[in-house]
């Protein structure tokens, strides 16, 4: 969501270190920025806009001193304007804060504050706490002791990160709101995301929840809640600073999508044995045979939750996919034979870690399914599968996704049979699937299809158990990045209401793959849309010959009846690029969304 | 001198290795089992090359996905030169990102860091420009060259004449100057070549150096070149799997059973899997994420990534383009024959076939030498093919 870098180290590099992770974390969407540097004095500049506006506004000035904090801010509370951005500073502009999170209690702290005779200048939750750490330094405290004081008096979920006037040292501290440590030579870091930095150094420390860091001229302390000294171990991050960079695609998200070959060989990579005929997942050994599997997820991770579930029901294991955020608080009955498998392409959903939270309160063991390796999902939960996707910048998840997909086929190979594929039947298809993904990525027509359709009044997506999570997270994707209005169905489900809204100018895209009884009923539900006039573009492998149906046809290759909504969902991750690249949207950036939602 | 830039030309088809570059070019066809122009990147970074600019045409997102946006850790600017109007027009392209004396190097030859380096050592800035040259027999069939003493005298593309005995490697030195003469050359046929600009510079009496260079320089200009050219980087074991055994080149992360048999030269990428009692090589080249199944026979040939060969099944003197499959029992004998590319007609090449994207090859069918398969073509159960098969057909029985 928000983005946070901070920097302590060469008075002289302060603020470039402080503009370029900014400009890292651009993708993670934003609609203010600002910053602050420190050492005797403070200088803070934070402007509503792009980071050009902010650029702007620091060109004519020489800001320098060895340290730093700055952040992109996404609007939660209070519009986005100069006021409302970060950092948020006390009455004497003595002290700096950057903040991602919600602070839930701050309406009763800011009336006590104000009634202390505090002028507020924002209407933001974080202003908060510069004035707290403020009072506090004014009764006595030492910088350091004032930070936590005011941390202490927080409910809800932060990352800070703190600067004073006249100290040479950043504080920071977080709860419940990712924040990792980057440790370079004569310098450090703190940020909520690791590409911030990773220009820099690739050596980071992964903060757990309330522990607090010390940043200054001679290196990096880290604390628990009492003060007490933290051993914290210093892991290499593999990724690439770079592999952040477009490398010549007019956007990240057409990047990743031509990027899935790779990324899904490198998920099997180790993990389906040919010659032993068996599905092997290292991190899955110590799993039992669980009762019940329940997923928890949002957004495209919850459509990847929705296909688990139902391989993992057709195998004879119970499963079923729950919205983290209604699980959190209508949670279904669960105990400790249940396994509750979290998906969370960053590990960091807030949403999704409530969920994880709450079912491992209850005796479950718990799961991760997540890219980010180090993430709070991943370290919080009993067990962890990488589904080894490597970085995504678009905010639209593709990669990641089909990735996901594959992930859960392994776990599902893995729960069910002990991994055991004697006839190689999965083997061989998972095998299979990179190069498939590359005939869908060689042959698609999507960018001519969607051409037909620019005019429409609105987008529907068909699909039938397996292709129904892939009708769903078809149509997400097109909303999310055309801004034009589309919805997922289930096929059998039109004719029990959603067949009034269709009509000549909303096209259906039905997703038909293999020829058992699911496809052969979709088949019906098109007869039902084309009947009503409704232009019709079918996703499928031709087994049901349900091209002589439709007036396009979007081809996939023919493969396991599991994998083939895998390479349907390819060809609808096409034609939502190309309809939003044709109507010039925001693709990589699109409209009120950020790549992670670290906020509840 | 020493150079930090270099423009790499990876726009071109390569239209006479049709099937193989229906969807990428030629860069990224496979030099044993990795791609042409990793070999050429490769030398530039090992020669100190750090500012890498890539002229991207035909299939771009290809070449853009396979290098991204560094090449080990170095950084990659993509020039897009949409119409492939020749190699001076490709040059032309990177005009705007380079201030000072550069490299110039295809993309689809197989060069040595010690190539690069001999090159940039003799170049010097009075130099109009500084080509690698190659001693070979064969030079006849690319750009020929004649030097006198170290200055190049004469550089001609294909000349119909066995005398020359020096070929350009593909690897030039050049001031910034020579775009301004790239773009005062004439065109032929409406194309703009860099040769032509070079050889208006040696006839306008400047100083165009040519330096010898030694060390394997390798391409392929018809498909069955390929087998060629893996041939000679195993030869030299110019490959990047460590060495199990002398010759054997394995990647950690494929697997090999116990009862298979590798046959030196050869090199298994990563992901691999090789069955009990397969023979695999020599000469050969399996790409990652391949299969050879159980009792299958793979003899000098290179598979590309993805494919796979089935239990039983025989390939021998075959180029597979990515993700071909070879049925059960079907056999690619192997052997010489004539090959048909468009009009003209190859006597006694050695070739079992050349199959392109994802072509099949069903089980228990059977593929005469020479056999061109097109891209998702598709040779069923049982079935005979011979010739040419196009793409997305099928023989039957």
């Amino acid at each position: 969501m928000c983005g946070i870098i901070g920097y302590v180290g060469d008075a002289d590099e302060t603020l470039s270190v402080l503009l370029d992770g900014l400009s890292n974390l651009e993708y993670r969407g934003y609609d203010s920025a600002g910053v602050a540097v420190g050492g005797d004095g403070l200088r803070v500049e934070k402007r509503a806009g792009q980071l050009d506006a902010l650029e702007a506004a620091l060109h004519d000035a020489t800001v320098s001193g060895p340290v730093g904090i700055a952040h992109t801010r996404w609007s939660t509370h209070g519009p986005p304007t100069d006021d409302n951005a970060h950092p948020h500073t006390d009455e004497r502009g003595r002290v700096a804060v950057v903040h991602n999170g919600i602070i839930e209690n701050y309406r009763e702290l800011r009336d006590e504050l104000e009634r202390a005779g505090v002028t507020f200048a924002s209407e933001t939750d974080t202003e908060v706490v510069p004035h707290l750490i403020a009072r506090e330094l004014r009764g006595g405290l030492a910088p350091e002791a004032a930070v936590r004081a005011a941390a202490d008096r927080l409910d809800g979920s932060y990352a800070l990160a703190v600067v004073v006037a006249g100290t040479d040292a950043l504080f920071a501290v977080r709860h419940d709101s990712p924040l990792v440590l980057g440790v370079g030579e004569g310098e450090s870091f703190v940020a909520s995301d690791v590409p911030a930095f990773l220009q820099r150094t690739r050596d980071v420390v992964y903060l757990d929840d309330d522990e607090f860091v010390r940043l200054d001229a001679d290196g990096w302390t880290v604390t628990d809640a009492d003060g007490a000294a933290v051993e914290k171990e210093v892991r290499t991050v593999e990724w690439e600073a770079e592999q952040t960079g477009k490398s010549g695609y007019d956007h990240y998200m057409l990047k990743e999508i031509h990027e899935q070959p790779v990324s899904l060989r490198q998920c099997i990579s180790g993990r389906v044995d040919e010659l032993d005929g068996r599905i092997t997942v290292e991190e899955l050994d110590d799993v039992g045979a669980p009762e019940t599997v329940q997923f928890v997820a949002c957004g495209t991770s919850y459509h990847a939750a929705l296909y688990g579930a139902r391989l993992l029901r057709a195998a004879g294991i119970p499963a079923n996919a729950y919205y983290a955020h209604e699980y959190a608080t209508a949670p279904a009955p669960v105990s400790g034979a249940d396994l509750v498998v979290g998906v969370t392409q960053s590990g960091e959903t807030a949403d999704t870690l409530s969920a994880l939270r709450e079912a491992g309160g209850r005796g479950a063991e718990t799961l991760a399914l997540t890219n980010v390796v180090g993430s709070t999902a991943a370290r919080e939960s009993d067990h962890v599968v990488y589904i080894r996707a490597g970085p995504e910048i678009g905010v639209a998840a593709t990669k990641t996704f089909s990735s996901q997909l594959v992930g859960v086929n392994l776990l599902t190979a893995r729960l069910a049979g002990r991994g055991v594929d004697r006839r190689r039947d999965l083997i061989d298809e998972l095998r299979g699937v990179p190069s498939d993904v590359q005939a869908v990525l060689d042959g698609s027509t999507a960018a001519a299809v969607v051409e037909e359709f620019v005019d429409a009044a609105a987008f529907f997506f068909l699909g039938r158990g397996l292709d129904y999570p892939v009708a769903l997270e078809g149509a997400l994707k097109f909303k999310e990045i055309t801004y034009e209005h589309a919805e997922g169905f289930a096929a059998g489900e039109l004719k029990h209401g959603p067949l009034a809204l269709v009509t000549s100018n909303t096209p259906v895209f039905a997703v038909i793959t293999g020829d058992g009884e699911a496809a052969r009923k979709t088949l019906g539900n098109v007869k039902e849309v084309e009947a009503r006039d409704a232009p019709v573009v079918v996703v499928t492998d031709g087994a049901a010959e349900a091209g002589r149906y439709a007036d396009h046809v979007l081809e996939i290759p023919r493969t396991d009846e599991r994998l083939a909504p895998l390479l349907a969902n390819v060809q609808l991750q096409l034609v939502a690029y190309h309809m939003a690249a044709r109507l010039e949207r925001a693709i990589d950036k699109p409209r009120n969304l950020a790549k992670s939602v670290t906020v509840e | 001198m020493r150079l930090d830039s270099a423009v790499v030309l990876a726009a071109g088809e390569g239209t006479r290795l049709r099937p193989l570059t229906k969807h990428r070019p030629k860069p990224l066809l496979p030099a044993a089992n990795r791609p042409i122009l990793s070999y050429v990147l490769d030398a530039l970074v090992d020669a100190g090359v750090d500012d890498l600019h890539l002229v991207v045409g035909y299939q771009r997102d290809r070449v853009q996905e396979y290098v991204g946006p560094t090449y080990r850790g170095r950084t990659v600017t993509y020039h897009v030169q949409e119409k492939q109007l020749g190699t001076g027009h490709a040059v032309l392209q990177a005009r705007d990102a380079i201030d000072a004396d550069f490299l110039v190097v295809n993309g689809d030859e197989v060069v040595t860091a010690g190539m690069v380096e001999a090159v940039m050592d003799a170049h010097s800035a009075t130099d109009a420009a500084t080509l690698g040259v190659v001693e070979s027999d064969r030079a006849a069939e690319y750009g020929a060259v004649s030097l006198d003493g170290d200055r190049i005298v004469e550089l001609v593309e294909r000349p119909d004449d066995d005398s020359y005995r020096l070929l350009n490697a593909g690897i030039y030195a050049c001031g910034p100057s020579l775009f301004a003469d790239i773009e005062s050359t004439g065109r032929r046929a409406g194309e703009l070549y860099l040769t032509d600009a070079i050889a208006d510079q040696i006839r306008g009496g400047n100083a165009v150096r040519g330096v010898r260079i030694e060390g394997l320089w390798s391409t392929a200009t018809y498909p069955w070149d390929l087998l060629t050219v893996a041939r000679d980087l195993l030869a030299i074991g110019h490959v990047d799997e460590p060495e199990r055994s002398r010759g054997v080149y394995v990647d950690e992360t494929a697997s090999v059973h116990d009862d298979a048999t590798l046959r030196a030269p050869v090199v298994v990428g990563p992901d691999a899997a090789i069955g009990p009692s397969a023979v695999v090589g020599p000469d050969t080249a399996l790409g990652r994420n391949t299969t050879v199944d159980a009792g299958a026979v793979v003899e000098a040939s290179v598979l590309d990534i993805d494919t796979r060969v089935g239990a039983n099944a025989t390939v021998v003197d075959a180029v597979t383009g990515q993700g071909v499959t070879v049925g059960p029992g079907a056999a690619i004998p192997g052997g010489e024959a004539d090959v048909r590319v468009g009009t003209t007609v190859h006597e006694g090449r050695r070739l079992g076939c050349i199959a392109a994207d994802r072509a099949t090859v069903e089980g228990a069918a059977t593929v005469a030498p020479g056999t061109l398969i097109g891209p998702d073509a598709r040779v069923a159960t049982g079935a005979y093919a011979d010739g040419v098969v196009p793409e997305s057909a099928e023989v039957r029985r």
